[in-house]
């Protein structure tokens, strides 16, 4: 039925959208790309309840438009002679509603049972929401920053944030649900067909959460199975595949972009301390080891860094800035930067670019590339 | 000249301590306008700011307050206190045949009170202003960094209990003050509405105010309610808010219904069809208000089991806002329709009302709802609502009122031209949200998609066609008080009691105790060439001059 339905809707509305490949509905009047399984009915319950209010809504516009036009005031007319009351037709309007709005909620109510009913065999990735970033959790520990599925495969997200209430949608998915702190919930979807040549599903974050709530999305790719388990092994491994002495520049500048929405690299102010100059005490590193950098308790790095203080080396300063960023604030700041999950050769490249700073632009690009690439074709 | 209201007492002060419930009237509706003032500019800025993605004209923080300024403006300064609280201040005591509320004095006190919550709310901008949004949720709430979130909570919470007094006021006026012969059926449907508001008022905004209460708790002693990171829970936080929030939406669209259906039988010079069926689904909707607050959180995390039973009754609330509908289109027929500018708000209302009610079909049903949630159709079903609905419906109270308020008649093809604008800029803003939102641009937004930019291009001219149309309405309404031309006591032909004192009202609104009719029989109202207004002759319609008791 929905074969039939759903180009004549797409005709009806005379949408624009080209079909997207395979079995994908396409995007009309209403609503966006349908990409998942639970889509077309979503989709058809929707027209459904349009179809209703395009009946109804006629109907009142048109008798309103028509008695206007038709009881017009004539000259001083003061008392028109109406019917007062009219037990059986008020009766009509209470009780036709009422059924139309009984079968509206159980349809409602069916599909919304195959939303929150995960299949069995789901392949669960676990999510993590913060201000103002995603990270996706593969079961081989695999992680990224946007989100990789298998295509034909119902897929579950296990959800959590690590400050206040966001949201995940994604709208071609049809696919909504607050991630909250302190709980965990979950949703889960099926997407069958591959997006293929960089073709992807937005993810949005649609629970208010501040400065950067509309830039909180993130591309989904749905891959073919085979491609995905490849992928997924690849993603668990980058880390480990970069020789030490690369770490800096290989792993550095990807890690970093969780860091750019709140620290620059150029001495622009942000959320978090530059990690270039700062209130001239130098680059992050140059601060460090100076111990220039002041607290919000007017205490001086200097003063903690050294043998038998709070931290052995300047190094270690970083590292615990970077896992348990709340234990010395930067004077000016506040508590706002999330506990990042860093592995050891995640926090040495972050160590390692912080040290040669000069070595990279703005934006975190590497400037010596050209460099190496010299050196390799010698 | 006659003596009236506003030239009874002369001076300042007069109006400071007044205990006249037509001087708080008007003092309430000086100041929601001005509120409405400053709402709509953040909301102009806003659209403005939307014409473009990314930074049009300001940035992603400063576009957070300018939200969260203008819902909080409009729904706690604006349209919970403007029917109610504003016109019900004026005509309520008039139209009940009473000569003030039941406690002056109160009444003069919850006034005030507004005052000072909309002084925290101006300090709290000195303070660093907020960008929690109007619904403030935890934890956001309570870890943001911008300093006025507690002085603005605070001035919510004086709010509520103006609003509290406000109703209570309210409550015992219709109970106590009604003169003989009022009784409870022979009240216009108006005075139903505020009724059923002023239990609302009562019994959902002390919530509301634990609800801040331990907000600011949180926020100061770090005691954690709310924050999971101390123990709490940020899904309560959404309960407790809605518990009141969504029954405040009808303390916004029950009275507002009862001007519509006033407005719309006075206009059409006929009985108002279905009182009965009117009156108690008014009285249904207040009681059905209270079970529905779950809809508002069904991608929340509350159980699938809570999401279905909410959605069940939240299509129960559908059924009497129906009915409404269906009533005043019937009060149409067979009616003597004059088009003023009263009335064309009136209709402006059926037909914005009914567009926001049926959206509210996609909402309330569950599967559809997940995909439409805090996406820009759930902006633009509730601005249909609560400004195409409420809003519209205060400005058709407004012009229906005006000449009893001021004495003055304004310009009705200037009001038309007004109305147009207003009807036209509303539809061409907020009906492309809907495209917008079901396309699933999540609203709260700054920065948005390129794919998105044409509606909201769009939308940021109907806003500025309303914009305009508002200024308009402003500058021939007050050009009215000037030089208007003065006001019969019964312009439009009502049958209602405040039709049968002078404009504006003498003090005391009525120097003997009046002689209730059926407010909705228009058959004594008869035109009267040299007044240039209605009059209701007594001959016409027997029960009037029956003695008081047997009426």
């Amino acid at each position: 039925m929905n074969r039939v339905i759903a180009p004549a809707m797409f005709l009806f509305c005379g949408a624009s959208a080209a079909f997207a490949s395979g079995g994908n509905t396409p995007r009309t009047f209403w609503m966006p790309e349908g990409a998942s399984t639970i889509a077309p009915s979503i989709d058809h319950v929707f027209d459904m309840i349009n179809w209703v209010c395009y009946f109804f809504f006629a109907l009142v516009v048109i008798i309103m438009f028509w008695f206007m036009w038709k009881y017009r005031q004539r000259g001083r007319i003061v008392d028109a002679q109406g019917p007062t009351h009219n037990m059986a037709l008020e009766l009509t309007w209470t009780i036709i509603p009422i059924f139309i709005v009984a079968a509206m909620f159980f349809v409602g109510f069916k599909g919304f049972l195959n939303i929150v009913t995960p299949p069995e065999n789901s392949y669960e990735i676990d999510v993590v929401a913060q201000k103002w970033a995603w990270e996706f959790k593969y079961p081989n520990g695999a992680t990224s920053e946007d989100l990789y599925v298998p295509a034909g495969q119902p897929v579950k997200l296990i959800m959590s944030s690590r400050d206040v209430l966001h949201s995940l949608y994604i709208k071609d998915f049809r696919v909504k649900q607050d991630v909250i702190p302190g709980r965990y919930s979950y949703l889960w979807f099926q997407a069958n067909e591959p997006t293929l040549n960089d073709d992807f599903h937005w993810l949005f974050c649609t629970e208010y959460c501040g400065f950067g709530h509309s830039n909180m999305n993130r591309k989904v790719y749905v891959l073919p199975e085979d491609d995905f388990a490849e992928w997924v092994v690849e993603q668990g491994q980058w880390l480990d595949k970069i020789l030490d002495e690369d770490l800096y520049f290989k792993a550095g500048p990807k890690l970093f972009v969780r860091c750019v929405q709140c620290h620059s690299l150029d001495g622009t102010p942000g959320i978090g301390p530059s990690w270039g100059d700062h209130a001239g005490q130098g680059n992050i590193w140059e601060r460090t080891v100076s111990g220039e950098t002041v607290f919000d308790d007017g205490t001086k790095l200097s003063s903690l860094i050294g043998p038998g203080k709070a931290y052995e080396t300047p190094e270690d300063y970083l590292r615990t800035s970077m896992l348990n960023p709340g234990k010395h604030l930067v004077q000016g700041y506040g508590n706002a930067m999330a506990v990042q999950a860093l592995n050891d050769r995640a926090v040495d490249a972050l160590i390692g670019m912080m040290k040669r700073i000069d070595e990279f632009d703005a934006n975190g690009k590497w400037l010596k590339e050209s460099e190496l690439v010299d050196q390799e074709q010698q | 000249m006659v003596d009236n209201y506003l030239t009874y007492t002369r001076g300042i002060k007069s109006w400071i301590f007044t205990l006249d419930h037509k001087r708080i009237g008007v003092m309430y509706m000086v100041s929601v306008l001005v509120s409405f003032l400053v709402g709509g500019t953040f909301a102009i800025l806003l659209r403005t700011e939307l014409l473009t993605p990314g930074k049009t004209i300001v940035g992603a923080d400063m576009y957070n307050q300018f939200f969260t300024l203008h819902g909080a403006i409009m729904v706690f300064l604006v349209i919970i206190p403007s029917i109610p609280a504003a016109l019900g201040n004026f005509v309520l005591p008039i139209m009940l045949g009473a000569k003030d509320v039941a406690f002056p004095r109160l009444n003069l006190f919850s006034y005030w009170l507004w005052i000072a919550g909309a002084i925290c709310a101006v300090v709290s901008l000195l303070m660093g202003g907020f960008d929690t949004g109007w619904t403030f949720y935890t934890p956001y709430s309570t870890t943001t960094e911008t300093g006025g979130v507690i002085a603005v909570v605070t001035g919510v919470f004086i709010l509520g209990f103006s609003s509290i007094f406000t109703g209570m006021n309210f409550i015992v006026t219709i109970h106590k003050l009604r003169p003989p012969g009022m009784t409870w059926f022979r009240m216009p449907l108006f005075l139903w509405s505020i009724y059923a508001t002023a239990m609302i008022q009562v019994l959902a905004t002390p919530v509301l105010a634990i609800t801040l209460l331990l907000l600011i708790i949180e926020r100061t002693l770090n005691i954690g309610v709310f924050n999971p990171s101390m123990g709490g829970d940020p899904v309560l936080f959404q309960h407790f808010f809605w518990f009141y929030s969504h029954p405040a939406v009808y303390i916004m669209i029950l009275p507002a219904m009862g001007i519509i259906s006033d407005v719309i039988a006075v206009h059409s010079h006929r009985h108002i069809f279905g009182y009965t069926f009117i009156a108690f689904s008014s009285i249904a909707i207040a009681v059905f208000s209270f079970l529905v607050w779950g809809h508002h959180m069904f991608t929340s995390g509350q159980s699938p089991l809570m999401n279905t039973i909410f959605s069940l009754i939240t299509f129960s609330v559908s059924i009497p806002s129906a009915i409404k509908v269906f009533n005043w289109l019937a009060t149409l027929y067979k009616g003597s329709i004059s088009l003023n500018t009263a009335m064309l708000y009136g209709l402006s209302f059926i037909f914005l009302f009914t567009i926001g009610g049926l959206t509210g079909l996609h909402l309330g049903t569950l599967n559809t709802d997940i995909h439409l949630h805090d996406t820009y159709f759930v902006v633009a079903h509730f601005h249909y609502v609560m400004m195409g609905s409420a809003l519209i419906a205060m400005i058709a109270g407004l012009h229906h009122w005006w000449p009893k308020m001021t004495g003055r008649m304004y310009s009705e093809f200037w009001g038309r031209i007004g109305c147009l604008l207003v009807f036209i800029g509303f539809n061409v803003t907020f009906f492309t949200q809907f495209m917008l939102g079901s396309q699933g641009m999540p609203r709260r937004y700054y920065d948005y998609l390129p794919e998105y930019q044409v509606y909201h291009v769009i939308s940021t001219i109907g806003s500025y066609v309303m914009a305009l149309g508002f200024v308009l309405t402003a500058v021939y309404l007050l050009a009215s008080i000037m030089f208007g031309r003065r006001a019969p006591a019964n312009p439009w032909g009502g049958r209602s009691l405040e039709w049968q004192c002078t404009s504006p009202p003498p003090h005391d609104n009525f120097k003997t105790t009046p002689r209730v009719g059926n407010c909705y029989d228009f058959s004594a109202v008869v035109w009267d060439e040299k007044q240039q207004g209605y009059v209701v002759d007594r001959s016409l319609d027997p029960t009037l001059n029956e003695p008081a008791d047997k009426a």
